[in-house]
């Protein structure tokens, strides 16, 4: 009885493989197009990865599940919108789409997934991203724009250069190693902020969060003047800095701290509410 | 009559005053009314920050950029006329008046950040507390949007009800815990720019949710 159980229960599960794999499409979609291009992604539920292409085209490669859904995709000039269309009775499971986009380095991207991952690599046109619940991974990038939106999905940024970058992120973590520019800014409620990086050379840098944790941690080296201020949490650091006299605010021992180090290129100003702070030298 | 009918018909009841059986829903009906009484502080407010202070041409145009690269606002129609109003509860049904309070947190945030003082002024007028007041994130008002923006999340993308509302609560305490230290020291400018973060993300949750991925 058992055993006819097991076998029932057996070729079930290889016909649901089975009806999943012929439901799977792949499509490709290719644009060619100039310099400095504009390309939009929408997805609502799925991957959206974009990487450097050879030339200068734009190929959209899109994998979906289920017949609710279909890729609508535009080419204005230089500008390339591609879109998740939803039929009636889509949801989030069977209207998934994951999309592998390979654009020039220099096209400017706007990806926004409320599932996602996001992902963005290798390039040097501005890079938007949006997604609530989507983990976001942006990394070797340089001389750009990168804004990111989430609500609770984590942030991952690693080698950012010369970026103009700005995070947003309710209550998803974010994380940045190696990423410098003329302005870093990191806006959060309850997601931590961590930073590993000498926090380059002229930039601004504002990490702030209501109850989550800032951590950053530098090099020797690093140049910068440095405050930090946590109305409740407990501030603490372990490099060596000359201490300012003349501040915005009142220092307080274990809530709050300002000085340079080194010729102080960069400013940084690390704020929270509840959140604990935590400046540390790299070991 | 439901909630659903009688946000229908806000538009023309924010217009031109309702039929006795809006009024009678109205009286009734602590979210609806909760609904009306946001969106009338919205409309006042607006007149007064107009003659108070207008802000620089840089931050409408900003507002309206923004607006339109959200498709919130399209190039208008001159055959047909067409209330704002009407054309949002076209596009977004009942949660048309959604709408209007991400946009004022919006421009809240905005006039705030632009009407920010320079390092030596003093700030300690009681227009600043006026206008936050005024912006639907604190008290009845904000707790009706609020419950009507996840009732709209739940209609849309139930398994995304939970995510919000955990969002929302912590926003709104960052929100509470910002007021706090601007009431304590209204001449400290980190207090002002971490408010107009905490609204700035309020705004986000709120677009986020009006957002074309959940439809």
């Amino acid at each position: 009885m058992e055993r006819s159980y097991q076998t029932t229960l057996t070729v079930a599960v290889l016909l649901a493989l089975t009806a999943f794999a012929g439901a799977q499409t792949k499509k490709e979609y290719r644009f060619n197009v100039g310099a400095k291009a504009t390309v939009s992604i929408i997805n609502q539920y799925g991957a959206v990865i974009v990487r450097p292409s050879t030339g200068n085209f734009v190929l959209v490669n899109a994998t979906t599940y289920s017949d609710k859904v279909e890729v609508d995709q535009t080419q204005s000039g230089n500008r390339i919108d591609v879109q998740s269309h939803l039929f009636d009775g889509a949801t989030p499971e069977n209207s998934r789409v994951d999309y592998d986009v390979l654009v020039p380095a220099d096209a400017s991207v706007t990806l926004r997934s409320t599932t996602g991952p996001l992902r963005a690599e290798k390039l040097h046109g501005d890079v938007e991203m949006e997604g609530s619940t989507a983990t976001v991974d942006v990394r070797d990038i340089s001389d750009s724009h990168v804004h990111v939106k989430t609500m609770n999905g984590p942030v991952t940024l690693s080698n950012i250069r010369d970026g103009h970058v700005e995070i947003d992120s309710v209550s998803g973590d974010v994380s940045m190693v190696s990423v410098s520019g003329p302005l870093v800014r990191v806006s959060s409620t309850s997601g931590r902020i961590r930073y590993d990086g000498d926090f380059g050379y002229a930039g601004e840098y504002r990490f702030n969060s209501h109850s989550g944790d800032i951590d950053a941690t530098i090099p020797a080296d690093a140049s910068v003047d440095v405050k930090a201020q946590s109305v409740k949490g407990r501030v603490q650091d372990d490099v060596p800095m000359q201490p300012k006299t003349h501040t915005s605010f009142l220092a307080r021992e274990g809530s709050s701290f300002a000085g340079t180090i080194n010729k102080a290129a960069s400013s940084v100003w690390l704020r929270t509410f509840s959140g604990r702070i935590h400046l540390k030298k790299r070991q | 009559m439901t909630c659903a009918e009688f946000q229908r018909e806000l538009p023309d009841f924010l217009e031109e005053g309702g039929a006795n059986e809006l009024r009678a829903h109205l009286n009734v009906c602590p979210v609806c009314s909760g609904l009306v009484a946001s969106l009338q502080s919205i409309v006042s407010e607006a007149r007064m920050l107009q003659d108070s202070a207008e802000p620089s041409p840089r931050v409408w145009n900003s507002i309206e950029i923004a607006l339109r690269r959200e498709g919130l606002i399209r190039e208008p129609q001159p055959q047909v006329h067409r209330s704002i109003l009407r054309s949002l509860t076209s596009r977004w049904g009942y949660a048309s008046w959604l709408v209007p309070v991400a946009a004022m947190l919006l421009v809240g945030s905005a006039f705030f950040l632009y009407q920010r003082p320079a390092k030596n002024r003093r700030i300690a007028d009681n227009s600043h507390p006026q206008i936050m007041s005024a912006l639907p994130s604190s008290g009845n008002a904000s707790d009706a949007s609020d419950e009507q923006l996840l009732q709209e999340v739940s209609a849309r993308a139930p398994m995304m009800r939970t995510a919000y509302e955990s969002n929302l609560r912590d926003v709104n305490a960052y929100i509470r815990d910002a007021q706090d230290s601007v009431n304590a020291n209204p001449n400290d400018e980190e207090a002002q720019q971490a408010l107009m973060d905490a609204y700035g993300q309020k705004s986000m949750i709120y677009e986020m949710a009006l957002d074309r991925s959940l439809q």
